[in-house]
């Protein structure tokens, strides 16, 4: 059966929605997040282990007056391997909630199908969840990049002050990136969770419509 | 206590389903806050690189770090906001799920579908008769999560005045010591955060098996629901390990702030990895409450389906 699908503002809200005759499942980025969520948690469980490991090393390396630039490679090394892990848990949280918002299109459409209504309403992704998709994207640059940075300096570095000088200017500015990085995914997340309530709303207004549909 | 926290998470009487939540716009404005306090933090880290030659990049690093934790804290309780938010609305689905479905259910042939224990789609699942009661994890959600938020919260603000003082402090000993103090505080309250973040999500998985067992009785069918599934176990362990590594940190940081013939560079290299972990180990249990949320909502439209197309 051919789905015929038609933009429409018709329910008594001011919802932007799809009008089909039956439930369009999940749309791709759920699909993708149904996918990575799992392996992107893995990910960041060994990212986190990582970084934890060569911080120790270069502990040890530091109380016994270890050499300057070693201790410097293993710096920026940690770091890297602790923004991989940070960026694959945002990631698998980002991933977990497209799965979440998922079950809502794909189960909402389903129990409209059961039902037998004459049409099926789905909510056409709202501005905030394509917020939480840019700004997860953008925020995942912000975090990927200075970890790539982080290996490249860390194999730059020599045993004089003027390259270890220049090792920390470059991790200062790399970690204000990373921040920025950070507080970005975070309000990614808000977004997608905001998202969730718009659905809920939707969701709440449809199922009292349905009888009469 | 938990009585006075259900009226932030359960629908005001008279609550209009149609209206725009408010926690959803006070949550995106904290979050957006926060950011703006980070982009602040992160050019001050730009500025900062500049001074590493003279020697004076510490001052500015230890007033940035303290300025983006606060960022970092300010989104989180935005998220907390939303979260609350989420509750409420789910309450409010509940209610519209109970009006429509009697009027939309298959009438049944009369025969009760059979209780017990057996494998559904989504995982192992119960069949009763009346909804089944709370688990001892959800009414610790209740009650926890907004202790967790307020402590977490306090921590962060006096761990960001301890950065800011030890910013503007001359003496080496006391930098080292005041900066210790600031970075174990402001962490432990990150932790706290994120904790309280966790309680709100198991709050929400109590929800919406409570509510599901809700709809059921009343509609007069037998109570079918998921049993606690493995990531929901696994969540509760990852937040138990990650609240406690933050606790641990904090009091190392202590240790080192109180005690003068630690080496504070050394420890730092390994205590500042060791906090971020205690959060990374915190977010990766959000995950797996994320995940068990999608799995719960999954076998909770599968129910309903079963419900409108069997009425039993």
């Amino acid at each position: 059966m051919t789905t015929k699908t038609r933009s429409t503002e018709t329910l008594s809200t001011d919802f932007k929605i799809d009008i089909s005759d039956h439930g369009l499942g999940r749309n791709k980025p759920q699909r993708v997040g149904r996918k990575l969520v799992l392996p992107m948690f893995a990910m960041a469980l060994m990212g986190f282990a990582g970084g934890l490991i060569v911080a120790i090393i270069r502990a040890a390396e530091l109380s016994d007056n270890g050499a300057s630039d070693a201790t410097e490679v293993l710096k920026h090394v940690g770091a890297g391997f602790m923004f991989i892990g940070f960026a694959a848990v945002f990631a698998a949280i980002s991933f977990a909630i497209a799965r979440i918002l998922g079950e809502f299109r794909a189960g909402g459409g389903e129990v409209q199908d059961t039902i037998g209504t004459r049409t099926v309403n789905t909510l056409k992704m709202p501005a905030s969840a394509k917020v939480f998709l840019g700004g997860m994207m953008m925020a995942m640059m912000l975090i990927l990049i200075p970890v790539i940075l982080h290996f490249v300096f860390a194999a730059d570095i020599t045993d004089t002050l003027a390259s270890l000088e220049q090792s920390e200017e470059r991790f200062i500015v790399l970690e204000g990136i990373r921040r920025i990085g950070v507080a970005l995914y975070l309000v990614a997340i808000a977004f997608g969770l905001a998202t969730i309530i718009k659905v809920l709303r939707f969701e709440s207004i449809r199922i009292r419509e349905l009888p009469n549909n | 206590m938990v009585a006075r926290l259900e009226t932030l998470t359960r629908p005001a009487p008279g609550l209009d389903f149609r209206k725009p939540s408010k926690q959803r716009q006070i949550g995106i404005g904290l979050g957006l806050v926060g950011l703006v306090l980070a982009v602040i933090a992160g050019i001050g880290n730009f500025a900062a690189a500049g001074d590493v030659a003279d020697g004076t990049a510490g001052e500015t690093l230890r007033w940035t770090f303290g300025l983006s934790v606060a960022g970092f804290g300010t989104v989180k309780l935005g998220i907390a906001v939303i979260l609350v938010g989420i509750l409420v609305r789910l309450w409010l689905r509940v209610a519209a799920v109970k009006e429509t479905m009697p009027l939309v259910k298959a009438p049944g042939d009369g025969t009760a579908a059979q209780t017990g224990t057996y494998d559904s789609a989504w995982g192992k699942a119960t069949a009763t008769t009346t909804a089944p009661g709370p688990l001892p994890i959800h009414k610790m959600a209740r009650t926890m999560w907004f202790p967790m938020l307020a402590m977490g919260f306090m921590a962060l603000m006096i761990g960001l005045v301890l950065a800011l003082v030890s910013s503007g402090e001359t003496n080496p000993g006391s930098v080292a010591s005041l900066f210790a103090w600031a970075q174990g505080t402001m962490f432990l309250g990150e932790a706290m955060l994120l904790g309280g973040i966790a309680f709100l999500l198991g709050s929400i998985l109590a929800a919406i098996r409570d509510g599901g067992g809700e709809v059921q009785e009343t509609v007069g069918v037998t109570v079918k629901t998921l049993k606690m599934p493995a990531s929901a176990k696994a969540f509760v362990g990852l937040m138990m390990v990650g609240l406690m590594l933050g606790v641990a940190q904090f009091v190392l940081y202590i240790f080192v702030a109180a005690n003068a013939s630690a080496n504070p560079g050394a420890w730092f290299a390994w205590l500042g990895p060791l906090r971020e972990v205690s959060l990374g180990v915190l977010l990766a249990s959000i995950v797996l409450a994320l995940y068990t949320i999608g799995s719960t909502l999954g076998f909770q439209f599968d129910r309903m389906k079963q419900i409108i197309g069997t009425g039993k």
